[in-house]
């Protein structure tokens, strides 16, 4: 079986990468199926994530307290799902918060974030009926592509304008704990979300609320409320459900001596 | 702005995002040269853009210091020493070239001690973070600390040194549980940054596509 699919893509397709090529083709083509069947009046519910609901409770309080709302989108670029994530929540929260009166600001140590951020600011008061309010380099900040001069930059903001809610959405390393201790010394609501291994504990100990690994793309797509993007997550769903059974048959068979999935997976 | 250009827009944008993810999957995934060579033309054309992006973060550091030092406002004697050594690391780095010792005394004297001393009070921030996370107030929380606690002397010499089986358990802990749920963590984290990926070639992903003017 191996020997047929290489000789089949062998010479189009690089070594190696068949298997993840099928991956990504058979995730797409589940993913546009719920996509499809969402657009046809077909509904998922996914569970309520508490990260999610402290976001919006994160939004109430800065409006009660009458002190702004930081959002962090870590320190990669727009190359990282991650910080694609964190710009979508970025986008629904400063939203919500500039039709209550509520600034949103953001930091970020990447410029191409800067360009990206400052748009989807400009387009959240055009959509508030308050264009009169945005004003280029008010809410969107840069202070260095360093990691720990990003993480200093933002302490530095943080004890100055005192977010009632800290929002760490994307990739973050070590300087988490650096901006994380700040926010909690100023009484700020924190909530975390990232995939990064290293950075996940780290916001466990920083923040109230977390998102955990792919929860953060779930909250992305459910924050929004839109029912097409929610259905995508039913997509992964599937995906992780076809994963999952790749693994039991795999490590059943390992056992049994059958390396027929280990063999696939590396072709 | 005109209906026309806010079309030209949105959708130039979208088919730009669109073809630079096709292309880069296809350099990755194919092996035909014509696909890699334009898959690296284009991260090429990428890095040139996000040099020029540099300039905003430099203009965005400027406005804000410069009128924060104008203002007289809190710690404007830091934003000034900012300021100077911006000013002063361009036309030595233009100059005298960025591995000069000149350009490297002030990169050192200045960014790196700095940089240093954030590492050191890093350990300060965690034993305080520590402290609040071993305030137990729920059973997660409570599994939380315990484990904690277990590593930090399970992991100690004077625990292992005389019985050597401690050090086995946490090996174990780590090797196992932790190793599972992380790589758990990992795989989902992948699959839901696909997926995510698939949003944005469908149009769904709002907040990528929303600074381009979308609906």
């Amino acid at each position: 079986m191996n020997c047929i699919i290489s000789s089949i893509t062998g010479e189009l397709i690089t070594k190696g990468t068949t298997f993840q090529l099928f991956f990504l083709i058979t995730s797409g083509i589940l993913a546009y199926i719920a996509f499809y069947l969402a657009r046809h009046g077909k509904t998922w519910e996914i569970r309520p994530l508490e990260g999610l609901e402290a976001i919006y409770e994160g939004i109430g309080r800065a409006a009660e307290m009458g002190r702004p709302i930081l959002l962090l989108p870590g320190i990669s670029t727009l190359s990282n799902a991650q910080t694609i994530a964190g710009l979508t929540v970025y986008g629904e929260v400063a939203q919500r918060s500039a039709e209550i009166g509520v600034p949103t600001h953001l930091i970020t140590s990447s410029t191409e974030v800067v360009t990206a951020a400052e748009a989807i600011t400009r387009d959240v008061y055009i959509r508030a009926g308050k264009p009169e309010l945005y004003q280029p380099g008010k809410f969107v900040k840069w202070y260095g592509a360093d990691q720990f001069v990003y993480a200093v930059g933002t302490s530095g903001h943080i004890l100055q304008m005192k977010p009632a809610t800290t929002i760490y959405y994307g990739y973050f390393l070590s300087d988490v704990i650096v901006t994380g201790e700040t926010g909690s010394r100023v009484g700020s609501l924190q909530i975390g979300a990232t995939t990064d291994q290293s950075a996940t504990p780290l916001m466990a100990i920083v923040c109230d609320y977390q998102l955990v690994g792919e929860e953060m793309y779930a909250a992305a797509a459910s924050i929004t409320k839109d029912r097409n993007a929610v259905a995508t997550l039913a997509g992964e769903d599937w995906i992780k459900l076809i994963l999952l059974a790749l693994m039991i048959i795999g490590t059943l068979g390992s056992l049994a001596g059958w390396n027929f999935i280990y063999q696939i997976m590396g072709v | 702005m005109s209906r026309t250009v806010t079309y030209i827009r949105i959708y130039l944008a979208r088919i730009i995002v669109i073809v630079g993810c096709l292309s880069i999957l296809a350099g990755y995934f194919l092996t035909s040269p014509e696909t890699a060579g334009l898959s690296s033309e284009l991260q090429l054309w990428s890095s040139a853009i996000s040099g020029f992006t540099l300039f905003i973060g430099l203009i965005t550091i400027f406005a804000r210091y410069i009128r924060s030092v104008m203002n007289r406002e809190q710690n404007w004697p830091f934003h000034l020493y900012c300021l100077i050594v911006i000013i002063l690391w361009v036309p030595f780095g233009f100059l005298q070239g960025i591995y000069s010792d000149i350009y490297q005394t002030l990169y050192l004297s200045t960014k790196i001690t700095l940089h240093i001393t954030i590492i050191g009070m890093m350990g300060w921030f965690v034993v305080s973070a520590m402290y609040r996370t071993f305030r137990v107030r729920s059973f997660r929380t409570a599994v939380l600390a315990i484990l904690a606690i277990a590593m930090i002397f399970f992991n100690a010499p004077y625990l292992t040194t005389p019985y050597p089986v401690f050090g086995d358990v946490s090996y174990w802990l780590l090797n196992n549980p932790q190793m599972s749920a992380s790589r758990a963590m990992v795989i989902c984290g992948g699959i839901g940054g696909v997926i995510l990926g698939i949003r944005i070639l469908l149009g769904l992903e709002r907040g990528a596509l929303r600074m381009t003017g979308g609906e």
